[in-house]
């Protein structure tokens, strides 16, 4: 590549040890300030604790961090891990990277996770997990060469901001022909100027011969790798047996690997069609249930969202393969080619798109008001490019087109922009304005909790109502379901470790839909449950969509088709075969609730994690105006007369919506509590001595947190 | 005829897609069914005819994110 200046300020070499039963043996630290590279055993305490991505990324930055360590603090850390499934082509969905850092946003512990080849690259170049603390005085490259081993730390000069372009360049200058062998981790300009800038993880698309793309997007970890002075983490590889994880038994990892394989191949094109239409499908589908979020979380349905489902993007997308990592049968990662942007930098050139998908549609589309498929495309392209989170982009824009709407603010605030809800020109230059860090883009890009100081302090808006209809819990913006008549899913958001993000507990349709916990202590039992499952996933380097989106035949004659226990019951016999840990489904549940307590424990050293961060915004709960109970009035009149035994006649609207909010948040107060005790934690949300005892995880540094925080038994 | 989960089911004119769902004698509550490569949710099951010679799939989960 022709114009890139590198400068070599400090390498390394180091050794590689075979991977032996899915793990690498070693971590790498990078410390950009000094600057130092250092390699660090694996021990098997850390194993048999943490089991590996998330929870080794937990272990290095509660080592790294202080409970006063700031997002900008050099001694924040960025920590990227694969884990111990992780990385054979043999197995659905075993690309994955788990991130985490403290946030700019939440300021405290946010993790993600990512497809790509960054993980398992990592992992087989002989690090379980890589954390990177410090600051470079000037834009630096981390190269992890697994061929050579080494390890080079280089400034550059001459590389674009444009996140699409570092790849490509990157991916030229370090393959050396072979741009399959290289993984490259960065950001764009809208990280440095924004709080939820986001990082771009690459996989290589041998048939569209070009990097792709996917997104840590949480969080605004993109915003603490920029502050850092990093331009990139590239790592080089090159050969993935399927046997590369070097099993403990490898016929039967080989087995259940295989059996998992043919089921997806065989059942996907009947059921949702992962491989052809991604998370489209999810559209028409929360639509028709009053779940797809409609201007800021108004509403839950649009007469317009089959403009921008599954119906019409399966005719755009390219059609090939598109798995973010090697084998994976799922193939969901899809992209549109020969894009060609209305607007921005890149206007009038065809480029590609990566996505979109489900949650970029809800929320740079249908809750922006926004139903044109080609805005959201393009919306989607520049996100990415400008290293931003679709999520909290698409609801800090849709916060700020309701507080227009609502007169909260106008165009002397805005810097001239009309942002009523389906304003595509607004929209995308509010996209631009952040990743220019320019105009009003530059408040909006400071996330939904830190604009409601603004506009209530600067320019005089009502904070009530801003509280009200600002749609962050924990300084996270929500993500991109509606809540109103789920209160488990209210539940999955409000009590989810990192703030309102699906990934934790996705329970609107099984509660809403199937109705399948209709008391509180089947709600709590799911909130203990599917977030102590789901964390498992992060714990292995793997992705959870092959467990319940294409399900057994057999699956709804189970006893909790919800579950796919079949699924976990392979999931058990995998993790079996490769660790030589012999574990059950409950085994891996225990795992993950080892770990997801650590998580809990390092907000509450991190100064939150008590019952007064659980909080939501009242949208999430139920109508914060008369027109949205108006909207739903005979589901809103039936459920105060009948379950709540009010005699609504005569009643004014707006007393009306007093009276359902007043029992709905009690409703929600009451649900915490009853989650906390099936947790094991106090009445104030804390882990209780018993439960890390139990968990394996009373180190002495968590029972001083928890001393410190009153709770000693 | 038409062919529900690869299987050949016979088709009756006006036939909603609940009344299908009935005559297969399914007990479980699918969320979503795709018919012709159209989704349909279950709000609208009373109301969608299935045609004639329709390729026709039950949807079992709908998992989300």
């Amino acid at each position: 590549m022709t114009g890139l200046i590198f400068k070599e300020i400090k390498a390394t070499t180091y050794q590689r040890a075979d991977i032996d039963r899915g793990y690498a043996g070693q971590t790498l630290a990078v410390d950009l300030g000094t600057p130092e590279i250092q390699t660090v055993p694996v021990t098997d305490e850390m194993k048999t604790r943490f089991i590996g991505g998330k929870g080794f990324d937990l272990w290095l930055l509660w080592q790294a961090v202080t409970g006063s360590t700031r997002w900008d603090d050099p001694e924040n850390a960025i920590c990227i891990a694969c884990g111990p499934m992780g990385g054979t082509p043999a197995y659905p969905g075993s690309g994955k990277s788990i991130v985490t850092t403290i946030s700019p946003l939440t300021k405290t512990v946010i993790d993600s996770n990512v497809g790509g080849y960054f993980g398992p690259y990592l992992k087989f170049s002989g690090f379980d997990a890589l954390k990177i603390t410090g600051k470079a005085q000037k834009d630096t490259i981390v190269f992890i060469d697994g061929l050579e081993k080494k390890i080079e730390l280089l400034t550059v000069d001459g590389l674009s901001d444009n996140a699409y372009e570092i790849a490509g360049a990157l991916t030229d200058h370090f393959g050396r022909g072979k741009p399959g062998h290289i993984s490259v981790v960065c950001t764009g300009p809208g990280a440095r100027h924004t709080f939820f800038g986001c990082l771009n993880f690459t996989w290589y698309d041998a048939k569209r011969k070009r990097a792709r793309y996917k997104q840590a997007g949480r969080g605004g970890i993109g915003t603490v790798f920029a502050d850092k002075g990093l331009a990139a983490v590239v790592v080089r590889w090159d050969r993935v047996p399927l046997d590369v994880n070097h099993p403990a038994d490898p016929e039967a990892a080989r087995a259940v690997g295989k059996q998992y394989s043919k089921e997806i191949v065989a059942l996907d094109p009947k059921q949702n069609e992962m491989a052809r239409v991604g998370t489209t499908h999810l559209v028409p589908i929360m639509n028709d249930y009053d779940c797809l979020p409609v201007n800021n979380f108004r509403y839950g349905q649009h007469p317009r969202a089959d403009l921008i489902g599954r119906d019409v993007y399966q005719h755009l997308f390219d059609p090939g393969f598109d798995g973010c990592w090697k084998g994976c049968t799922v193939a969901c990662s899809h992209g549109v080619k020969d894009f060609v942007p209305l607007t921005g930098p890149f206007k009038g050139q065809a480029v590609f798109v990566d996505g979109p998908e489900y949650e970029t549609i809800a929320g740079c589309g249908s809750n922006l008001g926004i139903f044109d498929p080609f805005t959201i495309l393009e919306i989607n392209f520049y996100c990415d490019n400008y290293g931003l989170d679709t999520i909290s982009v698409g609801t800090s824009i849709a916060f700020v087109m309701e507080c227009f709407e609502m007169g909260l603010i106008d165009q002397r605030q805005s810097g001239g922009l009309s942002l009523s809800f389906g304003q595509r020109d607004s929209a995308l230059e509010l996209v631009h304005q952040m990743g220019r860090g320019e105009g009003f883009g530059k408040i909006v890009g400071q996330g939904v909790r830190r604009m409601k100081k603004i506009f209530a302090d600067e320019f005089g808006a009502d904070p009530g109502i801003l509280e009200d209809i600002g749609m962050e819990s924990k300084g996270l913006e929500f993500s991109e379901y509606m809540t109103k008549e789920s209160l488990a899913q209210q539940g999955g958001y409000g009590l989810a470790l990192k703030g309102p993000q699906h990934d934790e507990a996705w329970l609107i349709f099984l509660d809403m839909v199937h109705n399948l916990m209709p008391t509180f202590e089947q709600k709590a039992d799911n909130l203990h449950w599917f977030p102590m499952w789901r964390t498992w996933f992060s714990l292995c380097g793997l992705c959870k969509l092959p467990w319940n989106d294409i399900v057994p035949e057999d699956n709804k004659d189970t006893t909790e088709p919800a579950r796919v226990m079949k699924h976990i019951q392979w999931y058990a016999e995998y993790f079996s075969a490769v660790t030589g840990r012999k574990s059950t489904p409950d085994d891996l549940v225990v795992m993950s609730e080892a770990v997801y307590n650590f998580q809990r424990i390092f907000n509450l050293r991190m100064g939150f994690g008590r019952r007064e961060h659980d909080t939501l915004p009242y949208r999430a709960m139920g109508p914060v105006t008369v027109e949205e109970y108006e909207s739903r009035r005979k589901r809103y009149d039936t459920q105060l007369e009948e379950i709540h035994g009010v005699d609504i006649t005569g009643r004014e609207a707006a007393e009306k919506v007093a009276l359902l909010r007043k029992f709905r948040e009690a409703q929600y107060e009451k649900l915490k509590g009853v989650v906390y005790q099936r947790r094991g934690w106090t009445k104030d949300g804390i882990p209780t001595v018993a439960t890390v005892k139990k968990l394996g995880i009373d180190f002495p540094e968590v029972l001083e947190v928890l001393k410190e925080n009153g709770v000693t038994a | 005829m038409i062919q529900v989960d690869g299987k050949a089911v016979p088709w009756r004119k006006d036939m909603t897609v609940t009344a299908l769902i009935r005559a297969l004698g399914e007990t479980y509550d699918y969320p979503a069914v795709r018919i012709n490569n159209r989704i349909v949710s279950r709000p609208h099951f009373d109301q969608t005819t299935v045609p004639d010679g329709a390729t026709v799939y039950l949807i079992p989960l709908v998992a989300g994110g």
